[in-house]
């Protein structure tokens, strides 16, 4: 566990990207693009809808279709009290769950060993703690689908910068597939089919890779600040491995299709097809061996998000783009405008 | 010589072997016919309606069929049941190659006169016959794009192009999905991904006796009629952006 320095300037609040770009009025690929130059040690702006301006033919764009599902889900204690669920690692017939107040601000219930619980009709028993991270709850499932559990009673999973609930649309990608996520991807929303369809035009590759995410935060910012990883699912089929090791440059598409295809890559760089639970952590003591460059959302320093950037980034570029960002008013978030390194 | 009442003879043929369709309003009438359809040609296939009886038991006609078969019980004008629909179907068989808007409302019957039409009535119409098939349409054909390949058929009706007095908020809702469907059309010439809107013509179905309880029965096709030019939509390949199943049938019969 890395503690993350914590000397960057605060982020304004309002900064904190409350709604999509299409309801603050522009399309979903008009939000603002930071484009951080690595090889000049430079940083540009530009707007997402000209990502084709900074790639070439050759370049190849991965993307995860995870579809995100709405991982908040309604239940009930024995006691009446009403909590909320969020499953952050899901097997069969099992969940590591948060559990949280059903409402701003989500914070943390503490649940007893053996206490059954109500999700609809489906009866949940607490099985006990994680050990690595004790805020999850190990909960057994009566029931094999507990897709239907959590399409029926589950809400978006949402944080306080938001303040009212928003439609599950509002968190898919535009080519959002296999349900599986806690949280959306959200690197790839600002991606339109159109911009998607030009770039291919241009000769840019496109391939994608299954990674389904588990949860961003713990609702504890101290915890949070201690990095705890957890094992997330992944998918690499034979098509992706094949067209990223014969790419000239991979872009990977969010920091979970870097997870995606780095736990997929040999210790030369070569991607392998494959399925199965990672637990990889991407650093700067873990740099990247297959993906080239990233497309990423803007998330705060002190979230686990910048450890992987620093991976890609020296240090002071990094301080210095976050700088311009704030100062020229990006917004941050799922929601938020979005970043290339390059 | 075959009548309008005889289904033509079914053999199966595996013409849909290995695809996966996911058919609206499958519980009866043209959405049922159109199920087993495709199952005798081997689909895997989603199912949805509102009446669960009703749909558990075409699952099981077409489970007998020898395919696999995922029925979501769904009102396709609720948003939370289209996500569900979706999302059920898409983790089942991790992608849909064949999507059928074929669920459609009447809205009130005897069918009422424009100038009595209830506002709420035909909004609601408009929502189950148009907004719902491009909202479902618009969370499958990502996927499609992506894999370069998939099918949308839209059912019509002649009413889309006709002005039937009674059939208001309906035939509203059908044209505006046939101008849907050309726009989808356009927009994803060349992509792999083909959107169609068909008009299968006047059905014996329950719908059809309810809109029009004077007409005879025995004079109008069964649906097990029509449902074969919809395997020919299934099974892909270039066409017009509207048309009618009577020609599709032709086609399929020489």
């Amino acid at each position: 566990m890395i503690a993350v320095e914590t000397d960057f300037p605060q982020l304004p609040p309002a900064l904190r990207a409350s709604q999509p770009a299409e309801r603050r009025g522009i399309r979903r690929d008009q939000v603002k693009l930071l484009v951080i130059d690595r090889k000049a040690e430079a940083v540009h702006h530009a707007r997402f809808d000209r990502l084709g301006d900074m790639l070439s033919p050759g370049d190849l764009l991965v993307v995860n279709t995870s579809r995100v599902l709405p991982a908040g889900v309604r239940a009930v204690r024995a006691s009446g009290q009403a909590i909320q669920l969020r499953p952050c690692v899901r097997r069969a017939g099992s969940w590591d769950a948060l559990c949280v107040q059903p409402g701003p601000p989500f914070e943390n219930i503490a649940l007893a060993e053996g206490e059954t619980l109500r999700i609809g009709e489906a009866v949940v028993t607490v099985a006990g703690r994680r050990t690595d991270i004790p805020l999850l709850w190990r909960l057994r499932l009566e029931t094999a689908d507990d897709l239907e559990l959590i399409l029926r009673h589950g809400e978006p999973i949402r944080y306080s910068y938001v303040p009212e609930p928003l439609p599950l649309d509002s968190y898919q990608t535009v080519y959002a597939s296999h349900p599986g996520s806690a949280e959306a991807p959200s690197a790839g929303r600002p991606f339109s089919w159109e911009l998607l369809a030009a770039l291919r035009g241009r000769g840019v590759g496109l391939a994608d890779v299954v990674l389904h995410t588990g949860l961003s935060s713990f609702q504890d910012d101290a915890f949070d600040a201690e990095h705890h990883l957890f094992e997330e699912w992944f998918e690499v089929s034979p098509e992706t491995a094949r067209a990223v090791n014969m790419a000239e440059r991979v872009v990977a598409v969010g920091t979970t299709v870097v997870r995606a295809l780095e736990s997929a890559a040999t210790w030369e760089g070569r991607v392998v097809p494959g399925r199965n639970w990672t637990r990889l952590s991407v650093g700067p003591e873990r740099p990247p061996r297959a993906v080239d460059a990233l497309i990423t959302g803007l998330h705060e320093p002190q979230a686990s998000h910048f450890d992987l950037l620093r991976a890609f980034v020296p240090e002071a570029l990094l301080r210095r783009a976050y700088a311009e960002a704030v100062e020229r008013g990006y917004l941050w978030h799922e929601f938020g405008d979005s970043a290339l390194i390059i | 010589m075959r009548s309008a009442r005889c289904s033509p003879n079914h053999v199966r043929m595996n013409q849909l072997q290995g695809k996966i369709a996911l058919i609206t309003g499958a519980s009866k009438g043209l959405g049922r016919a159109i199920a087993l359809a495709f199952a005798r040609e081997g689909a895997a296939l989603a199912l949805c309606a509102r009446g669960e009886p009703a749909l558990q038991a075409v699952a099981s006609e077409c489970r007998l069929l020898g395919v696999e078969v995922l029925a979501v019980p769904a009102d396709i004008a609720n948003p939370a049941d289209r996500e569900r629909l979706v999302s059920l179907t898409l983790a089942r068989f991790g992608a849909v190659d064949v999507l059928v808007n074929n669920a459609s409302t009447l809205g009130p019957t005897p069918l009422p006169l424009l100038v009595d039409t209830d506002p709420q009535a035909f909004e609601d119409v408009v929502r189950v016959n148009l907004t719902a098939p491009f909202l479902i349409s618009r969370s499958l054909v990502g996927a499609m794009l992506l894999r370069g390949s998939g099918v949308v058929i839209n059912v019509s009706s002649d009413a889309a192009v006709n002005g039937y007095p009674g059939w208001g908020g309906y035939s509203a809702a059908k044209a505006g999905l046939d101008g849907l469907t050309r726009v989808w059309a356009a927009e994803l010439a060349g992509s792999g991904v083909t959107v169609v809107s068909v008009d299968p013509g006047d059905m014996d179905t329950e719908m059809h006796r309810a809109a029009l309880p004077d007409d005879d029965p025995t004079a109008l096709a069964l649906p097990e009629y029509v449902a074969p030019a919809f395997v020919r939509l299934a099974a892909g390949g270039a066409l017009p952006a509207r048309l009618e199943a009577r020609e599709l049938l032709e086609q399929v019969a020489r």
